[in-house]
């Protein structure tokens, strides 16, 4: 870490043995600004998190357009502390998801055509989809951060095999798309994440790797000489924010730590990565709290979330159901099944909202990371039991740096192309697009504004 | 075990875009693709109209209602392709006009005084760009098996030109397209053409495929025999394209239509209902009129306008009947419009 002068550089770091931690957002790094009573604004932050197999429309829509007026649904109900933090889009359509002759295939085609807008090729060899726009973001803008984008998940990221009537499971489990035939598999195991977001890159031989595991210290013992340096130079807000950012990182390595075991104690014999905790709510706060510290530290200002692979079969015994989730949503009308999708689809909301509640908690100037931030939750099909791609449940939450005018319903014609909702967001991420996948152009600028 | 072949190639589809609000023949171009698609020749894969008005909107929906012999939804229903009962409209300030067409259908009461006709359409949310609607649409069908039948301005249609990478889609997907606009050779403005000037140019001078045009002096030629309207549709307790008819003239009139001609040339353009013109480039003047040129030309001699064949006229007038007061299709299987 070098300091010069009083203006501590944005790009600072607390560096030690293999470790490099980012700093979040502190007011000595603009003392002049500052002075003059004026702030710079910090970045806007984009997160696409992902839901397969649909959502049980009937308790997700509201049916009222304009403010949020009525009680939210039953699927939106763990949202309703942040009614006035998001809005809830609806008639987005993707036409690429539908078969257009290609047969059946539906959860393979949704998810390959949720950020590239095109449809992806039949194959499960020659795969083919196109840059998707999370992409065309981060090439942009990805030289001002360290990492260009991050690619999260929490089920698979097996990219051969057909998972779909003859889709690859490229399609499936990936959201993000390099080029046309190179996608981004998403990171699974936060310790993985933890190591990419802290370590220094620097490859340790297997007996090094096997000692620091054994005599494992906190990352924050390694940067400790720099951050007594940094705090004696820092005034007492910004001594108390970087107190608050260490805490949490030091908050994810117990949590971390403790998956470790718990993974091993319960499940010895599940073909997951270590550190891959058992229990879907840990493996979220997990991932979301790294998400969290990465948007806070500016390590990453675009990120593509698959909280579970298109078309999973996953059980949610967490919540007793033992039924996979996809075969939950081709319901035929069963109440019992119906209840079950609506379920898994309240649990996967209050999961949201545990992590909107701490992007909303954690400061940054006058505002808060939710504020400087666009998270969009939603699916690649609507109706599950249908294969629908149109009305594709979406919310855009956070105001995106004073941007989005948020506590709305806002619904938007038919067809409506998903893809004119992504020109909308790269726009907005300072990366104007003319075509975008088969959009008909950007949504109209007074309907989030 | 006999080996399974290809599927059949379904029949062709056709992408309706009418000014329903002020041309009679465009309601009844409606009622004959639902008489082709009963007697299994066409599908229709999309309707829109041809002008933003949320009357004519609704009154689409009426007519595909009423021609599916059930509610459709607009809202679920687009298994691999958009949902049948979606209703296409331009972009742009909605017309305040209320052609009679509209109304009397809209308007009509049933003895206890509930509406005869209903449609869910109530807003513009509740309808779908026209141009996304047509791209859309003729995505999910083969290739050279859509044909786009226009019958109003071209304003929405133009718009499908300007979406990215349509054009390409428009060549593989779309073997022809029949615009019931203009005069031909030459003619007076007419009244499609001249409620959008710069959209009809637009679609003459860039669509990228073949283009008939079918003019005014066809329609006048070969009208719609309005005696039909009272005998012929009697099937129904309460028909909206009857209903229409009386409404938008005073009885009784035969109703230039153009638009059936385009109708009937777009699904049997082989079969000698019609003569062609030589191939040719037609031109939109600045006052509405339109210009035919023979020869190569530009758009390297892509264009052709229907001439009447006098031999031809009693077949076609008979067939006009016909199909126009068929009953409703056969409900479609489970795929519905889709190939």
């Amino acid at each position: 870490m070098i300091i010069t002068g009083k203006t501590l550089p944005r790009r600072t770091f607390l560096r030690g043995a293999g470790a490099a931690i980012a700093l979040p957002f502190l007011d000595s790094m603009f003392p002049a600004m500052a002075a003059l009573g004026r702030r710079v604004a910090p970045p806007v932050r984009l997160a696409f998190m992902y839901v397969p197999n649909g959502i049980d429309m009937k308790n997700w829509n509201i049916e009222q357009e304009g403010a949020f007026s009525a009680p939210f649904p039953r699927v939106m109900k763990p949202l309703e502390p942040f009614r006035n933090d998001m809005l809830q889009l609806g008639n987005l359509t993707h036409n690429s998801g539908r078969a257009l002759l290609d047969g059946a295939g539906d959860h393979g085609r949704c998810s390959g055509s949720y950020l590239t807008g095109i449809q992806v090729k039949k194959t499960t060899v020659d795969i083919k989809a196109s840059i998707s726009c999370d992409q065309i973001i981060a090439n942009k803008i990805g030289q001002e951060t360290r990492f260009a984008s991050l690619e999260l998940g929490m089920d698979d990221a097996r990219q051969a095999g057909d998972c779909d009537s003859g889709y690859s499971c490229a399609y499936t489990n990936n959201l993000a798309w390099r080029s046309e035939t190179q996608p981004l598999p998403p990171i699974l195991d936060p310790r993985v994440l933890f190591e990419r977001l802290f370590g220094t890159g620097v490859v340790l031989s297997p007996e090094e790797t096997d000692r620091q595991a054994l005599y494992r210290r906190s990352i924050l013992d390694f940067v400790v000489n720099d951050t007594k340096k940094l705090q004696t130079s820092l005034g007492p807000t910004d001594r108390r924010k970087l107190d608050e950012y260490l805490s949490s990182i030091r908050e994810v390595e117990r949590q971390l730590e403790k998956a470790e075991k718990d993974s091993v104690a319960l499940n010895p014999g599940l073909e997951k990565p270590y550190g891959v905790p058992p229990d879907f709510a840990e493996h979220f706060k997990l991932m979301t709290d790294m998400l969290l510290i990465a948007f806070q530290a500016d390590l990453t200002r675009v990120v593509t979330f698959m909280m579970t692979r298109e078309g999973t079969s996953r059980s949610y015994r967490e919540i007793g159901i033992a039924d996979g989730h996809h075969p939950c949503t081709h319901h035929q009308g069963k109440p019992d099944l119906m209840e079950k999708v609506t379920q898994i689809n309240e649990y996967h909301t209050k999961q949201l909202a545990g992590f909107l509640e701490r992007m909303k908690s954690s400061a940054e100037g006058d505002s808060n990371l939710l504020d400087n931030s666009m998270i969009v939750y939603g699916a690649g099909l609507s109706d599950g039991n249908r294969h629908l791609h149109e009305d594709l449940p979406t919310l855009l939450i956070g105001r995106g740096g004073n941007y989005v005018r948020p506590g709305r319903r806002v619904i938007y014609r038919k067809e409506t192309p998903m893809c004119n909702f992504h020109l909308t967001l790269m726009d907005r991420m300072g990366v104007p697009t003319e075509y975008f996948g088969d959009g008909s152009g950007p949504l109209d600028p007074a309907s989030l504004t | 075990m006999q080996a399974r072949g290809p599927a059949p190639r379904p029949p062709i589809g056709v992408a309706f875009d009418g000014d329903l609000g002020h041309r009679i023949d465009a309601v009844l171009a409606v009622a004959m693709l639902n008489g082709f698609a009963a007697k299994g020749e066409a599908r229709r894969i999309a309707l829109s109209i041809s002008r933003p008005n949320l009357k004519a909107a609704q009154v689409a929906d009426v007519l595909s209602r009423f021609y599916a012999g059930r509610p459709v939804s607009a809202t679920a229903g687009g298994v691999g392709q958009a949902s049948e009962g979606m209703i296409g409209m331009p972009e742009g300030p909605v017309a305040g006009d209320d052609p009679a067409t509209l109304t009397a259908i809209l308007s009509k009461k049933a003895d206890d005084g509930t509406a005869v006709y209903s449609s869910s359409i109530t807003q513009l949310r509740d309808t779908a760009e026209n141009a996304v609607l047509v791209r859309n649409m003729l995505l999910a069908q083969n290739d050279a098996n859509a044909i786009v039948v226009l019958a109003g301005p071209a304003t929405g249609l133009a718009r499908v030109l300007a979406l990215y990478g349509s054009r390409p889609q428009i060549v593989a997907k779309a073997k022809l397209l029949v615009v019931a606009a203009g005069a031909f050779p030459s003619g007076s403005p007419e009244l499609s053409i001249k409620s959008d000037v710069a959209a009809a140019r637009k679609l003459f001078a860039e669509w990228p495929a073949p283009l008939v045009a079918v003019g005014s002096e066809v329609g006048a030629a070969l009208p719609y025999p309005g005696a039909s309207i009272e005998t012929d549709f009697a099937w129904a307790p309460a028909h909206p394209v009857a209903d229409a008819y009386r409404a938008s003239k005073t009885m009784p009139y035969d109703a230039a239509a153009s638009a059936l001609a385009a109708t009937l040339h777009a699904v049997h353009p082989d079969d000698g209902y019609f003569k062609l013109s030589e191939p040719g480039t037609i031109t939109v003047l600045d006052d509405g009129r339109t210009r035919f040129t023979p020869g190569a030309g530009e758009r390297d001699g892509r264009h052709r306008y229907l001439i009447v064949d006098p031999a031809q006229t009693d077949r076609i007038v008979q067939l006009y009947k016909d199909l126009v007061s068929a009953k409703p299709a056969p409900r479609p299987g489970r795929r519905g419009g889709a190939e």
